[in-house]
Parts: structure tokens; C-alpha cells; sequence
């Protein structure tokens, strides 16, 4: 059975490329991109992800703009809002966009994985 | 902040303004000056009016008695007049149908005399008197043949007119008479002219004055050129006494003169025609009269009485107004005291959230770094100092948990939160808290009693907000007195210490559902009391249960939302109640769009 890709979008590029490699460590295929652009041209490219870790407040495109973006490029590609800025209003909008779930920073790991799993399930 | 109420209404409120009186005493200023306000509003035209009254009626009844002293005055000189042309057209006849020789013929004097005393009242004799002044022949009571009256004043004057009244004097008789003579020349003796004389008694003066005497007349009396009364008076002597006149008319006019203190009377003097005498009659004023002083009474007992109930209305009026303001001014502070602390929680609630949203990404990167750092520890079995490595890495992340529990109150605090509304029954609610934390209280030694009224009214409001509510404060509440039996200096009184809390749940009006909820712990101070619902002020130092400061601020914000209000008591050594108060939901508050 292939790993679960997922592709991190976060402009704090310490948390993202700690986070993938944590999530390395328990046998997920993780990338972390810092932006919207640099996420679109591994979108484009042949290594597809089944899960988007996407921060909300990104300089550039933000992270409901990139989520519509995902959606059009691939509606089956599951999307986790994970941010410190968050408030349910922008959860229930981004839910409109087709979100899978929303989580705030900091998160616990566990239950990162298991909202991962979940979404790669569906 | 600005007053912009009653004080700028009226100059009149000066003391509202002044800043070093107290707001009691600035109220009773502006009640005060209110008060003299209206006074003056109301009782100054009454008085103006009363005033206009009282001097129109006054001149009313000073014309009134003035019209009536002249015709009095013109009365009682037609009256004396008549007596006196009746009495001399008697002297003239008899002058005229009798000769000198007839008139000094003694019988028939007598005769003549005998039938002018019946026609003639007060008529005391008569007598012919020569030229040289020798009384011929006399008709009458006294002795007064052959008497010389060459050096009386009347005896020349007689001779010099036709007709003459003579002043009231006391003559040979020695009591006061006057005397009509008309004198006549020629005759068949050798004298020239000679005088026919009737003398009167002054007393038939005094009869004729009476008769016209009404109840409002004060005196009538005669009195010469010489200032000699010629009648008696009531107030100023006998026939002959002294009376200085004073002003004297011309011919017929009649001389008006207010007199006495206050108009008491007025004087009316007319000259009597063809006699010495002048009438003087002094006529009641309005000062004497009983209708003068009826109305005066009712004038003051109307003015007194009016201005006693309106005194009493304005200062009930003034009272209740100052009163009403107040209250007024009261409220609108606490309006803005309210609006002020809200606005207060909501500022630093935006701050919160910001430094939240901050904290958050670097808090993450920590955890996620500490988090990575115990996933390769925990694969390298052969890591040097392993579990102290793993330990301290655990205790990091348990710090970032605090701090991350920290921010998501913060931003729980802040957001307006999504709220579902559902129909809520309270004492379900307080059920569900209690089995909570019931072990929790167990385990402190603390008893949890419920009063809970039967069929309460269901409340709109979020469940788990109101389960939140239920929590923070209970919790509070168990913290509170488990942490007053720690700090109990005896061990043993520590462990016998229990502790309650009271739940109840109420309606009395149907309008509102409470809750109280009371503990048996320290209590509070009042500067305690002021800052419990501030963010970040908390009371709960020790190191294990630290508090953020943020729960009962988060419950106060819930509360308010839900549109109930919270209130708290407390007595240091006594304990703390917190009361919260729902509207009661029905459909009509519903329709009124009353969430």
C-alpha cells in the first residue's frame, strides 16, 4: 500500500519542514512549500498529494484563495486549514470551499494523524 | 464627561455647574433654585393681582364715600336753609302786615308771639327793638324790656339789611340763641328805623342736624368765621367751643377732604347762605366700613391660602422633579459606566486576540521542533541521557500545551462566538455541570447541595456556552474553598473542614430564571469584588492551578450575550454567592426579536 502524500502550505518555514519531517517519521511522504505559488508548481508536477496542510495568513495568496485553487486543480485533494489565526467564521467559509477540517497551531501530533488518516480516506 | 443635561437648561442651576459641591449638595441647588423659580412664577402675578384688587376696590369705595359725604353735606344745608327762609319769611310777613305801633302794643306783641311758637319750632321770644337799640316791647319768657342792644354786633347789621341771621351767642339771656331780625324804617313815631327781632333757641339747630344723620355720618356740626361752634359736636365740644376750620369754600361750593389716618372719614364743608355759619360734616371713609375690611379678609385669607397650597405643590413638584432627574442622571451613568466597561472587555479582548493569533505560529514552531526532537530521541535507543532528554522535552511540550490552552481561551474570549440557540432547561444543565465535577468536589471534601425549583421556565440560549458558564463558576467556587483548607495553619481542623455549595435555581416573576450558586470559602474583598470579572485578574496564586485570569471574563461575555446578567456577593470569612440572572423565553420576546 502506497505511504499518504502530504503537501504542507505554510509561510513559517520552520514549522512546515518540521512538521513534514515528523510526519516522515511516522510514515507519511510529507513536502512543505512556503507559499501558494511554490505549492501550485508541485501541484503541477507529478507527485500528487492526497492532503493539504494549508495555513490561512500567507503573504501573497492567502489560504482561502489557495484552496479554491487546489479544489480546481483537483477536487479530491483533501485540505486541513491549519493556522494560528483562526476563528470560526473563516472555518465555516472555508467548509463552503470544500474544506476537510480546520485545526488551530499549535496541534497536537496525534491528532493531526488521525485528522490525516481520516481525510485520506475519504 | 460632558453634562449635557438640566444643568444647562437654566442659568438659574448655577450650582450644577460648580465642581467643588458634592453631587447631594448640587442636587439640592438645583431643587433650591427650582423651587425659588416657581415661586416666583406663580406667586408674584398673584400678588400683582391682589394688589391691583385691592387698590381698585379701595378707590371704588373712596369715590363711593366721597359721593356721599356731598350728598350728605347738600342734604343738611337744604335742611338748616328751609328752617331758616321758612323763619325769616315768618319775621318779614309780620314786619310787613303789622305798624311799629301795632308791634309795640305788648298784647298784641304776645299774640303774634303765641301763634309764630306754634308754627316755629325752637322759637323762644320776640321783640321790638328801637333805633337807639332800647327793646320796645317783648314777647317771651325773659325779662328784656327796655334792654340796650346799641352794642350787639347782630343790632347793626339788622339795620343795615333787610333781613338778618345772626352767630349763635349767649346774649342777656346767658344761653346760646341766634336771632332773625329784619328791620324797618320809617314810622309815626319820631325814630328812624327799627328792628323786629326773633331769637331761637341753638338746640333747634342741633335738631335740625340730627334729623339728617345716617349711620355713616361721624359728626354734623355749625361753626362761624370766628372758629366758634355754633352747634354741638359729637367728637369736638359744645355750642361756642373753639374749632379751627381751616380751608373754607367759596359761596355754595362744597369742600371734599379725605381725613383722618387711612381715609377714616371724609370732611364735606359748605358755607349756609346768608348766615355766618358754615355746615361741616364728616362722612364715614371706606377704612370704617364693614364690606372695606370683609373684603380685605377675604382678599388676604384667598392670597394666604392660595400661595400656601401652591408653596406645598412647588416643593412637592420641585422635589420630584430634582428627584426624577436624578435618577435620570443616575441611570444614564450607570449606562455609561456599563457601556464603558464593555467597551473596556471588548478592547482588551481585541488585544488578546491579536497577541494570540501571534503567539501561536512561534508557539507551534516550538512544539513541533520539541516534538521532533522526542521522535528522534525516542528512535535512538542508544541516546545519550535519553529519558532526561525525554523528560524535558515532555515538560516543554506540556508548557506549550498551557500556553496553547492560554491562547485558545484568549481567542474564545474575543471571537464573537458562534452561538446555537436552542430552548434550554436550566436545571438539566446544572445536572450535567454537577456530574462533572462532582468527584472533583468529592475528592476536596466539599458537598454540593441543589435547591432546584420544580418546572422552571425553559430560556433561550446556547447549551454549551451555558454549560461553560455553570463550569467556570463552580469550579471557582471548589477551588476557592479547597484552597482555604489548605492554607489552615491545623492540620487536623484541615481534615474535619468541609465544604458546601449551594445551588438553587428560581422564577419568581416569570420574567427571569436565577441561579445562585454559593460557597462556604474566604469570601472576598470589595476591591476584590471590583476586578473579578476583568481579564487576567485572577486570585489563584499557587503554583499547581495557576489561573489565566480569563474565566469569569469569558462567563461575564457569555452572560451578556445570552442577555442575562451576573452579579456577585461576597464577605471575606463568610463566603461568595454569584447570581446569574436569564430572561425567561416566550414567544412573544422571541417576536420582538429577543435572542
Amino acid at each position: 500500500m502506497d505511504t499518504i502524500k502530504i503537501l504542507i502550505v505554510d509561510d513559517e518555514t520552520e514549522f512546515g519542514s518540521t512538521l513534514a519531517e515528523r510526519l516522515e517519521l511516522r510514515g507519511f511522504t510529507a513536502k512543505a512549500v512556503s507559499g501558494a505559488e511554490e505549492a501550485l508548481t508541485i501541484l503541477s508536477s507529478d507527485w500528487q498529494p492526497q492532503v493539504v496542510l494549508l495555513d490561512l495568513m500567507m503573504p501573497g495568496i492567502d489560504g482561502l484563495t489557495t484552496l479554491d485553487l487546489i479544489k480546481k486543480h483537483d477536487p479530491r485533494i483533501q485540505v486541513i486549514i491549519l493556522t494560528g489565526h483562526g476563528s470560526t467564521e473563516s472555518g465555516i467559509i472555508g467548509m463552503r470551499h470544500g474544506l476537510f477540517d480546520y485545526l488551530m497551531k499549535p496541534v497536537d501530533i496525534g491528532e493531526l494523524v488521525s485528522k490525516i488518516k481520516e481525510a485520506s480516506a475519504v | 464627561m460632558k453634562d449635557n443635561s438640566f444643568g444647562s437648561l437654566c442659568p438659574l442651576f448655577c450650582g450644577l455647574h460648580n465642581k467643588n459641591l458634592s453631587t447631594r449638595e448640587r442636587y439640592r441647588c438645583m431643587r433650591n433654585s427650582m423651587l425659588i423659580a416657581m415661586l416666583a412664577i406663580t406667586l408674584i402675578p398673584m400678588a400683582i393681582i391682589s394688589g391691583i384688587n385691592f387698590v381698585q376696590y379701595r378707590q371704588l369705595l373712596q369715590n363711593e364715600s366721597y359721593a356721599n359725604a356731598r350728598w350728605s353735606a347738600e342734604s343738611a344745608r337744604a335742611t338748616i336753609n328751609a328752617y331758616l327762609e321758612k323763619m325769616e319769611a315768618a319775621i318779614t310777613v309780620v314786619l310787613g302786615s303789622y305798624t311799629f305801633e301795632e308791634l309795640t302794643d305788648q298784647q298784641q306783641l304776645d299774640q303774634i308771639f303765641r301763634q309764630l311758637k306754634e308754627e316755629h319750632q325752637g322759637l323762644v321770644d320776640i321783640g321790638v327793638i328801637g333805633s337807639d337799640g332800647i327793646q320796645i316791647t317783648y314777647a317771651g319768657p325773659y325779662k328784656l324790656v327796655g334792654k340796650n342792644y346799641n352794642d350787639s354786633i347782630w343790632f347793626h347789621k339788622a339795620l343795615t339789611r333787610k333781613i338778618y341771621v345772626s352767630e349763635v351767642f349767649t346774649g342777656f339771656r346767658n344761653f346760646p340763641h341766634f336771632v332773625v331780625a329784619a328791620s324797618k324804617k320809617g314810622s309815626a313815631s319820631s325814630q328812624d328805623s327799627w328792628v323786629l327781632r326773633a331769637s331761637i333757641d341753638s338746640e333747634t339747630l342741633d335738631h335740625f342736624l340730627a334729623s339728617v344723620n345716617t349711620g355713616a355720618l361721624e359728626d354734623i356740626f355749625l361753626v362761624n368765621d370766628s372758629n366758634k361752634l355754633q352747634s354741638s359736636s359729637r367728637y369736638h365740644g359744645t355750642v361756642l367751643e373753639d374749632f379751627k376750620l381751616g380751608n373754607k369754600p367759596k359761596q355754595d361750593d362744597i369742600l371734599i377732604s379725605g381725613e383722618g389716618s387711612n381715609g377714616s372719614f371724609y370732611r364735606a364743608i359748605s358755607r349756609i347762605p346768608h348766615t355766618p355759619w358754615f355746615l361741616v360734616l364728616d362722612h364715614q371713609g371706606y377704612a370704617k366700613r364693614e364690606d372695606w375690611h370683609s373684603f380685605k379678609r377675604g382678599l388676604m385669607l384667598t392670597l394666604i391660602s392660595c400661595s400656601l397650597v401652591l408653596g406645598c405643590i412647588i416643593i412637592w413638584l420641585s422635589a420630584f422633579i430634582a428627584g426624577k432627574l436624578r435618577e435620570a442622571d443616575e441611570m444614564r451613568e450607570a449606562m455609561l459606566s456599563e457601556t464603558e466597561h464593555t467597551n473596556k472587555l471588548a478592547s482588551i479582548g481585541r488585544l488578546a486576540a491579536g497577541v494570540a493569533h501571534e503567539i501561536n505560529n512561534p508557539l507551534a514552531i516550538i512544539g513541533e521542533k520539541a516534538g521532533l526532537m522526542q521522535d528522534l530521541i525516542e528512535v535512538d535507543r542508544d541516546f545519550r541521557n535519553r529519558e532526561k532528554f525525554l523528560g524535558q522535552l515532555s515538560s516543554l511540550q506540556d508548557a506549550v500545551k498551557r500556553a496553547r490552552t492560554i491562547t485558545h481561551r484568549l481567542l474564545g474570549f474575543a471571537r464573537r462566538m458562534e452561538t446555537s440557540l436552542t430552548l434550554v432547561h436550566l436545571n438539566d444543565i446544572i445536572r450535567e455541570v454537577i456530574s462533572f465535577l462532582e468527584k472533583e468536589a468529592a475528592y476536596h471534601n466539599i458537598h454540593i447541595l441543589l435547591q432546584l425549583q420544580k418546572e422552571l421556565p425553559v430560556i433561550r440560549a446556547d447549551h454549551g456556552q451555558l454549560q461553560q458558564v455553570l463550569l467556570n463558576v463552580i469550579n471557582n467556587a471548589i477551588d476557592a474553598i479547597s484552597n482555604a483548607m489548605v492554607t489552615t495553619n491545623n492540620a487536623m481542623e484541615a481534615i474535619n473542614n468541609e465544604g458546601e455549595i449551594h445551588i438553587t435555581s428560581s422564577c419568581d416573576d416569570n420574567k427571569t430564571v436565577m441561579i445562585a450558586i454559593s460557597d462556604t470559602g474566604p469570601g472576598m474583598s470589595t476591591e476584590t469584588m471590583k476586578n473579578i470579572f476583568e481579564p487576567f485578574f485572577t486570585t489563584k496564586g499557587n503554583e499547581e492551578k495557576k489561573g489565566t485570569g480569563l474565566g469569569l471574563s469569558i462567563t461575564y461575555g457569555i452572560v451578556q450575550k445570552l442577555g442575562g446578567k451576573i452579579e456577585v456577593n461576597s464577605e471575606v470569612g463568610i463566603g461568595t454567592t454569584f447570581i446569574i440572572t436569564f430572561p425567561v423565553y416566550s414567544e412573544r420576546s422571541e417576536g420582538n426579536g429577543h435572542n
